[in-house]
């Protein structure tokens, strides 16, 4: 009953709507790009035509989650962990799993350091990092017992939030809004714009989630539309970041601090509204990305490992916490911290740029395999 | 089945997550807010040791410091919070200067700590103020290193220059106000004048200070417990330090350039009779076009005002009849061109730096060649030729009309 | 103690032959416990089961002028004695041989129950019992028992009549504007109310009994043409899983068929209004009412329905929407105020501003606990007043909550053990949980409370967050009877958000929620 019970189980009672996945998606790619996104695309283009940067990295974000659309829809009902092994045999599907696994494991075990980081700074200084962890990676546990539906529905509920906070965080910067330090628009050209779409790709990581979630909508035929808005949104704000923090700092600005967003909420006091100081909403708004974040990496890691053992999910659930906590705790200082986030991106474009689009091309050569036998 | 073991679990997560709340109460970052003290303002001068220093000092038992920067704090320490909450009426002193000096600004804070049982965070902290001679000796970047790095002052805390010591402008003599506030509030009142600039924060300091442009700051002069503002501290881009002051009306001339001006006026004297004609101004706007011929660079500044006739010492003459409108538009115009040629030429020939942010319209305008330039920009600022074009509109002159 | 027990032990195994005769004895009982044709037996039996009872009365008479004995069994304060003797008797002793004699000639073997019950008894509600079981039960809850020579079972009439209130506006739940009626504790009457307002069409009303000893009845209502049938099946399944002595209350019944009895929030609403229960049923959703109690249950349930009160759809929509805003921000308030204030004093004295920082600072000089006690001190206060207001006589009760909580506040702040801006927090706080039209989620919502006044005491804004994230977990995974606690909020159905946090006009809400999976998806008209 158990050994065979999970895969049905999860799949047939757990459904998800089409906005519900258009929102997991959302979710999942806003993270530390919020923050450190002007930063680290400054140092490589270095003038202030980022945004433009920003809205091409988008774009390529969206062509490979079509294409991981396109190559999960070929096999309805089943996980990338699933189906995999179907395109490449089994050892080789495995090997693809395990390094799915291990993907999400480390971006996990990277968001829960970037949150202690950035709150251990910014909200309780002098609190040691694994009470601020914990706490953290409790809640994810509860949360994803429910499976995937709890889930969506509590990203469904987070994301107004987070959208209306956000835009209003960022309006009110406009006091210190200066327009002269968006231009030049393109004053050097395009080149320096190609230059920083590497990174600003980096920061739409996300729509990876599709290889797994797909099987769980209701309606997988419009996986392509979730997809695509679900890129939509993270881009708009993202701009809007990009837009505001480098319009309040200038480009010369931006690269100095290492968590430029949060400096440009910090650099404003609207005397007489209630909160003189709105880095709380930020940092809320923040708070609750990262824990979205973190809860799909969570999800998909035991889900991965529950597909590959052919167990039950739960003792993974469980199970992962510990290797979570130790993977966040690998990084000796902050700069080691953006190390693993950069590597951690680099795998992402190797897995899922370039993977799924082989994987796809294999997939469909071998389908016209079985045609031409019949 | 799965249903009770959902619950076994549950409950048992809950039971788990309770106990081990309990050891928790440790609240490593639990400080109440009445045991610190507020800082909110801070004063960096050169390195005068106040008598308490003194006296502590000779008893011994201090640490090796070099004496480079006092720093004074300016707090308000619960004790005076409460005196001036609880008894309202501003008989009592609602600060507390104390004043520390070393070498690093972080230790000196710190140092605060031996001498006060509430210590001091900077999380409130409004204003910095620098002495003028701290100023010329080390640069900016230096002196505020500390406060852009550590998370203990907002960025949008602002920053000031001070023509003598520093200290001084924190104190009071007015009695229930407190300096820093003070000095915080009076940044707002650029509606009223153009001899203010607009406010710099710690943030855009940063970013003023990365980019290597030179810029100016506020400057504030102080006697016998009153402050003022007046006119800014030119600090050089390359070296991060002030190489001199604009007097008021210079300052005034900036604002002309920059067209960041909300309000103020324009002062002139009529050519024929010598007589006082005062220009209001509502709103202006400036545009500056770098012109690029070859090598050569020039400035064209276009400045447009509109405003309205706010005193007229004038015996003779009508403002109903439009010809003295005119009368009256032209000599403030002329006023407002000697003003902005003053400072350019200041600019340009003593101090050789371009604070009014020429280059940065270059920058915008033309990036190719801002890219060829920027590097000694000062230098090949001080060389370059400026056009003026000044217009105003006189749009009324309220209430009171003829006079004969 | 062992061997204690090991004795009686012995001695239960020793008594297995008294054991057994009694048994013996009472299942030959239970054969006789039917009754004969000997009327004598048949009497005797039942006064020696009901004899002894205080409020039994027995009544020997003859039936008209047959001389045919006949006895009636009744309590008094639980039957009717109008019915009993205008009809009953009347119909038994004075007309009965007018009839009679029209019939066949006078003979006692052919007095038959047939006729009895056919053209005698003048009583709407008549049954027939053959043992002495189901007679006591009967008597006992206000039926009388006819008993007649010659006739081995017993008739039941129904003569209930309990003393009941009158209809009158329930105290729990006042509106400023809608109907003043509220249930009773007569199942009776409250179903009366359901069906008489208004002829609704198919209205099912499907009776149930629950509780072993005190039998009561229970009514699962619900529209038959509207209602999902696998939801009156599950809410079917529950009852009938219920396994007590008693069930004094509907409480009772909600505490036993909910989901999740772990989790804070409820499952099941509660009302006593039967406004209220009829829009639900409109709905597709299922109601329970019980007999002794006025509060009717309804199944199920949201989050969303926990905030609503009928009120808001009887004003006009612009109202409507703004006071149920009101209502959601004043759930914010009541929730979060005091943790936040703790996580601002006492974590991060850089996010206020800085005149209030320094008033705070001054006025809490002197105070010597940390913000998390003094918070806890006066909520604590506050909670223990409310309770105590809720005990105290009418003419005292809301006095007292005015007058404690003014004077405990100031008297407080005057001593210095808290700052004036808690007893604000906390004034602001109970103010907001009153807004809250139901009372469970009130109660839920103030030890809630608590818990994140906890959190933000160890972790600040992190802390609150945190706590936040837990509770929107559990909410989001909590199923009401197969319905998500947070619908409609989530998932998003934009048709389903014109009811949510707004009250769109009433021409634009023509559909039931898709929720509740009804049959007949179209409000008609």
């Amino acid at each position: 009953m158990k050994g065979s019970e999970p895969l049905e189980m999860i799949n047939s009672k757990d459904r998800i709507t089409t906005p519900q996945t258009t929102i997991v998606v959302t979710n999942f790619i806003l993270g530390t790009g919020i923050l450190t996104l002007p930063r680290a695309a400054a140092e490589k283009v270095k003038t202030p035509d980022i945004w433009l940067t920003v809205i091409l990295g988008g774009i390529i974000a969206m062509i490979a989650g079509v294409i991981m659309v396109k190559l999960s829809q070929q096999f309805p009902e089943r996980t990338f962990y699933q189906y995999s092994q179907e395109i490449v045999g089994k050892w080789m599907g495995k090997l693809f799993s395990f390094l799915m696994i291990g993907y999400f494991l480390t971006l996990g075990g990277f968001h829960a350091r970037s949150l202690a980081e950035v709150t251990g700074y910014l909200l309780l200084e002098g609190t040691p990092k694994w009470a601020i962890i914990m706490p953290f990676m409790w809640a994810s546990l509860y949360l994803i017992r429910g499976g995937i539906n709890p889930i969506a529905r509590i990203f469904e509920i987070i994301f107004p939030i987070t959208v209306i906070l956000f835009l209003l965080v960022a309006f009110m910067s406009i006091k210190i809004f200066e327009v002269d330090n968006l231009r030049p628009v393109l004053g050097s050209g395009i080149t320096p714009v190609l230059k920083g779409i590497k990174t600003t790709a980096l920061a739409f990581t996300g729509p990876e989630i599709m290889l797994l979630i797909l099987a769980f909508m209701k309606e997988p035929n419009k996986a392509g539309k979730a997809v695509l808005v679900g890129i939509t949104i993270p881009l708009f704000i993202y701009v809007i970041t990009v837009v505001m923090v480098i319009g309040a700092l200038s480009v010369d600005g931006v690269v100095t601090r290492t968590w430029p967003t949060l400096d440009l909420i910090r650099s404003f006091e609207l005397t007489g509204l209630i909160f003189e100081r709105f880095d709380s909403l930020l940092l809320v708004v923040w708070i609750m990305q990262m824990f979205t974040s973190f809860t799909i990496n969570h999800y998909a890691a035991s889900l991965g490992l529950s597909q590959l053992f052919q167990k039950d999910i739960h003792p993974f659930m469980y199970g992962l916490l510990p290797i979570f906590y130790l993977i966040s705790m690998i990084p000796k200082n902050i700069n080691d911290v953006f190390k693993l986030g950069d590597m951690v991106g680099n795998v992402a474009l190797v897995l899922f740029g370039f993977l799924p689009l082989l994987l796809l091309i294999i997939s469909k050569i071998k389908g016209r395999k079985y045609e031409t036998n019949l | 089945m799965k249903q009770t073991y959902n619950h076994y679990v549950q409950f048992l997560l809950v039971l788990l997550s309770v106990l081990l709340l309990f050891p928790l109460t440790g609240c490593w970052s639990s400080h109440e807010i009445e045991e610190q003290s507020l800082g909110v303002g801070v004063a960096y001068d050169k390195a005068k040791e106040s008598m308490i220093e003194k006296e502590l000092d000779e008893q011994g038992e201090g640490y090796a410091k070099k004496n480079l920067v006092t720093s004074t704090y300016q707090l308000i320490t619960p004790q005076v919070a409460s005196s001036t909450t609880k008894q309202g009426g501003p008989q009592q002193k609602s600060y507390v200067n104390v004043s520390e000096t070393g070498d690093s600004p972080f230790q000196m804070v710190r140092e605060l700590s031996l001498r006060s049982d509430t210590p001091f965070t900077g999380y409130h902290m409004k204003v910095i103020v620098i002495g003028e001679a701290l100023a010329r000796s080390y640069s900016l970047e230096q002196l505020v290193d500390q406060n852009l790095r550590d998370n203990d002052f907002r960025p949008s805390c602002l920053v000031l220059i001070s023509k003598g010591r520093a200290s001084s402008t924190l104190e009071s003599t007015t009695a229930g106000e407190v300096p820093a506030f003070h000095l915080y509030g009076m940044v707002d009142n650029t509606y009223r004048t153009t001899r203010i600039l607009p406010p710099m924060s710690l943030i855009k300091l940063a970013s003023k200070i990365q980019s290597g442009s030179s810029f100016l700051l506020q400057n504030v002069l102080s006697a016998n417990g009153e402050i003022k503002f007046a006119g800014a501290a030119v600090i050089k881009g390359k070296t991060g330090r002030m190489i001199g002051f604009l007097n008021e009306e210079e300052l005034e001339g900036v604002t002309w350039i920059t067209g960041k001006g909300k309000g103020g006026l324009v002062k002139s004297f009529d050519k024929k009779t010598g007589q006082l004609i005062v220009y209001e101004i509502e709103s202006m706007k400036s545009h500056i076009k770098p012109l690029v011929k070859g090598n050569s660079i020039s400035f064209d500044v276009y400045i447009e005002s509109e405003g309205r006739l706010s005193e007229n010492w004038m015996i003779s003459g009508s403002p109903l009849e439009n010809q003295f409108l005119q009368k009256a538009q032209k000599t403030s115009e002329k006023e407002v061109k000697h003003l902005v040629r003053n400072v350019v030429e200041k600019m340009q020939k003593e101090y050789k730096v371009d604070v009014a942010g020429f280059g940065n319209q270059l920058r915008i305008k033309k990036p190719r060649v801002w890219m060829r330039v920027k590097d000694n920009w000062d230098q090949t600022f001080s060389e370059v030729p400026i056009n003026y074009h000044v217009k105003l509109t006189i749009k009324d002159y309220g209430t009171s009309a003829s006079k004969k | 103690m062992k061997m204690k027990k090991w004795k009686s032990k012995i001695r239960k195994i020793g008594k297995p032959t008294d054991e057994n005769e009694n048994k013996q004895e009472s299942a030959s009982q239970a054969s006789t416990n039917q009754f004969t044709d000997d009327f004598t037996l048949n009497l005797e039996v039942v006064r020696k089961e009901l004899g002894h009872n205080w409020d039994v009365h027995f009544r020997d008479f003859i039936i008209g002028r047959t001389g045919i004995e006949a006895c009636i069994v009744f309590v008094e304060g639980l039957s009717d004695k109008d019915l009993i003797d205008k009809h009953i008797m009347t119909s038994l002793m004075a007309d009965f041989s007018a009839e009679y004699q029209q019939e066949e000639p006078y003979v006692k073997e052919s007095l038959s129950n047939q006729f009895i019950k056919n053209q005698v008894l003048s009583i709407s509600d008549v049954e027939e019992v053959h043992s002495i079981k189901e007679l006591a039960s009967k008597v006992l809850t206000g039926s009388t028992a006819l008993l007649i020579d010659g006739l081995s079972h017993a008739f039941i009439l129904g003569t209930t009549k309990l003393k009941t209130r009158t209809i009158e506006e329930p105290v729990s739940e006042a509106l400023v504007r809608g109907p003043r009626v509220g249930f009773t504790e007569s199942l009776s009457d409250n179903t009366s109310l359901l069906r008489g307002s208004g002829d609704i069409e198919n209205l099912s009303l499907v009776k149930f009994q629950v509780g072993k000893r005190s039998k009561k009845d229970l009514v699962v209502a619900y529209i038959n043409e509207i209602v999902d049938p696998e939801l009156v099946k599950e809410v079917e399944k529950r009852i009938k899983k219920i396994d007590l002595d008693n069930v004094p209350e509907s409480g009772y019944v909600e505490q036993l068929i909910e989901d999740n009895y772990l989790s804070p929030f409820p499952q099941v609403q509660n009302t006593e209004r039967p406004d209220r229960v009829i829009a639900a049923l409109m709905e597709g959703r299922v109601a329970i009412l019980l007999d002794g109690t006025p509060f009717a249950l309804i199944a199920p349930v949201t989050f969303s329905m926990m905030l609503q009160s009928p009120e808001d759809y009887y004003e006009r929509w612009i109202p409507g929407t703004f006071i149920r805003f009101l209502r959601y921000i004043a759930v914010v308030l009541s929730l979060f105020t005091p943790a936040v204030y703790i996580a601002f004093i006492s974590f991060h004295p850089g996010l206020i501003p800085t005149k209030l920082a320094i008033s705070i600072i001054g006025t809490r000089s002197g105070v010597p606990f940390p913000a998390l006690i003094e918070a806890l001190f006066m909520e604590v206060a506050i909670e223990i007043l409310r309770e105590a207001g809720l005990r105290l006589p009418k003419p005292i009760g809301p006095a007292m909550g005015i007058v404690g909580g003014l004077i405990i506040g100031e008297a407080a702040v005057q001593a210095g053990i808290v700052s004036p801006i808690l007893v604000i927090v906390v004034a602001l706080t109970a103010i907001s949980s009153f807004a809250i039209p139901q009372y469970s989620v009130g109660i839920t919502l103030r030890i809630l409370r608590f818990v994140a006044m906890l959190c933000a005491a160890i972790l600040g804004l992190y802390g609150v967050v945190l706590f936040f994230l837990f509770m929107m977990s559990h909410l989001v995974k909590l199923k009401s009877f197969g319905v998500p606690y947070m619908s409609p909020a989530v998932p998003y159905r934009l048709s389903e958000w014109k009811d949510l946090m707004v009250r769109m006009p009433l021409m634009m809400m023509k559909r039931r929620p898709k929720m509740m999976h009804t049959k007949d998806p179209l409000r008609k008209g």
